[in-house]
């Protein structure tokens, strides 16, 4: 624990000073207005109607993509600072110490929702309700901490091969669509539904709007269950893989040359 | 004409960082893909809001857009330069640095045009676009000026952030963020207010869109002649803007005697 929270710690004030999750702060508000300014085509009625998705979407998407850069960043900055050897080397585990500073994304997650609620009320002078006041926040937390999990599944392609930039670029707008972040899973194309249904994103990206909307949330309990199983089997899946990959460049002795 | 030898020069370099990043599977699977689903995921809000117009609008948009997108990279590719620590030798060379940084990231406006390309001809129609054969020149052209447009808007923003490099990708993704409501990607420029269709005239992207949209209307030429000629004036002053401000870099650089602008 000692380490997960140091770790965190260290994530939170790297990333005070980082352009990236000022980016992805930056990108809430904009994506809310960019969603807003659509739905204000529709009056009164269409603001009323898709604000929830307009707000819940650029804080999902901001949230997204500030792992993806963390997951990526932790490792191949820890690289060129020349400290990673020692990071490996040292008895903490490597998973622990990357989960740890994964969860700090988190509060970007937080921050992104504040600003994109803001915006749709300053901006554009709708001012939603939040309906849910104990769902919303615990479905934050457990959204960031399935987020944290699950982008950090790239640590391991991270150490293999430092160009997975590439493949952390594509991660976005497929998984978007796919985890319902805008518009629900239930209207994407039904051969598509299931394998949206296996992304933690939609499951959050619902529940997150239902705490917008006057009607009670139909099983918010069993539904972050849900969010924060997904998100534990991506842990073990990336703590395998990770110390697989660790084993293999240690007995390899290629660490600091992959 | 030697300032085309050099930004053919420095276009082949631009190629051999596109062939380094990319393979043409990575580029199909990869980017392709990750662009097409963008512009799909923004033409589903017109399934939401607006009905079958709002979606063709939003999947012209969009489609045109990812050109765009990847255009404003060039505000990356050209700190890159300064990453290697070759900005004093550009300096230092006999031709215009506005010629070396034209070319210096050409990949990006080419890989635009053909990845928006796709998506016009390839996902549009799954969205209640037709074409027809005689529309297809038109397209590509205004396409490739929404791309060569937004790249020369991109040159400029390059310069202005070359001194403060951490903030390039901020920049770039800031600049595409506020072009989309701004330039008619997603509502009719008519409803925008007054200050903001003013700043939205100032980008090619919102007159190729207004001639796009024209052809796809089949209106008469001069709907689609006049708005063209207004995506190329606007590439033009974009253009020499970034041309003055790499100019400004440079004598100031010179001067203050920080050629690698540390």
């Amino acid at each position: 624990m000692r380490v997960l929270l140091a770790s965190l710690r260290l994530q939170l004030q790297l990333a005070l000073r980082s352009a990236e999750v000022l980016q992805a702060c930056l990108m809430a508000p904009l994506l809310a207005v960019v969603f807003l300014s659509v739905a204000s085509l529709g009056g009164d009625a269409g603001l009323v109607a898709f604000a929830p998705s307009a707000i819940v979407a650029p804080a999902l998407m901001a949230l997204w993509t500030s792992a993806l850069f963390t997951a990526g960043q932790s490792i191949t900055e820890d690289r060129a600072l020349g400290v990673f050897e020692s990071v490996v080397a040292s008895p903490a585990p490597l998973p622990v110490v990357l989960l740890g500073r994964m969860c700090a994304v988190t509060a970007v997650g937080l921050i992104a929702f504040a600003s994109s609620w803001l915006t749709s009320g300053l901006v554009f002078g709708h001012w939603v309700v939040v309906e849910h006041p104990l769902v919303l926040p615990v479905a934050l937390v457990a959204t960031g901490l399935a987020t944290a999990t699950t982008a950090g599944l790239l640590a391991p392609l991270f150490l293999l091969t430092p160009s997975a930039r590439t493949v952390q670029n594509t991660l976005t707008y497929p998984f978007y669509l796919l985890g319902g972040v805008l518009v629900p899973v239930t209207d994407l194309p039904e051969w598509l539904r299931p394998l949206g249904r296996a992304v933690f994103l939609s499951w959050s990206a619902d529940l997150l709007r239902d705490t917008l909307l006057p009607a009670p949330p139909a099983d918010p309990w069993a539904r972050l269950g849900v969010v924060l199983a997904l998100g534990g089997v991506a842990s073990l899946i990336g703590t395998t893989l990770l110390l697989r990959v660790l084993h293999v460049v240690r007995s390899s002795g290629s660490l600091s040359h992959t | 004409m030697q300032s085309l030898r050099v930004i053919g020069r420095s276009a082949a370099v631009a190629f051999a960082d596109a062939r380094a990043i990319y393979t043409w599977r990575t580029w199909t699977f990869g980017w392709l893909g990750r662009m097409l689903a963008q512009v799909v995921f923004f033409t589903y809000l017109g399934t939401k809001v607006g009905g079958a117009e709002q979606t063709v609008r939003l999947v012209l948009g969009n489609a045109v857009m990812t050109s765009v997108v990847e255009s404003l990279s060039v505000v990356a590719s050209t700190g890159w330069e300064r990453m290697s620590g070759t900005l004093p030798l550009l300096v230092a060379a006999p031709t215009r640095p506005v010629w070396v940084f034209f070319g210096r990231s050409l990949q990006w406006p080419v890989s635009g045009t053909a990845t928006s390309l796709v998506a016009l001809f390839g996902l549009a129609p799954l969205f209640g676009v037709s074409w027809q054969a005689a529309q297809v020149p038109a397209v590509v052209a205004l396409v490739g000026l929404a791309a060569l447009g937004s790249y020369c808007f991109g040159l400029l923003l390059a310069a202005l952030v070359l001194r403060a490099y951490g903030l390039r990708n901020v920049v770039s993704n800031a600049a595409y963020l506020l072009m989309m409501p701004l330039c008619g990607v997603l509502v009719p420029a008519e409803v925008l207010p007054g200050p903001a269709r003013a700043v939205g005239a100032l980008l090619p992207l919102t007159h190729v869109l207004t001639a796009l949209r024209g052809v796809v209307a089949h209106s008469p030429p001069a709907a689609v002649l006049v708005p063209t000629g207004m995506a190329v004036l606007t590439t033009i002053g974009w253009f020499a803007a970034a041309s003055f401000a790499f100019d400004v870099l440079v004598r100031g650089a010179r001067r203050s005697g920080t050629l690698d602008l540390t």
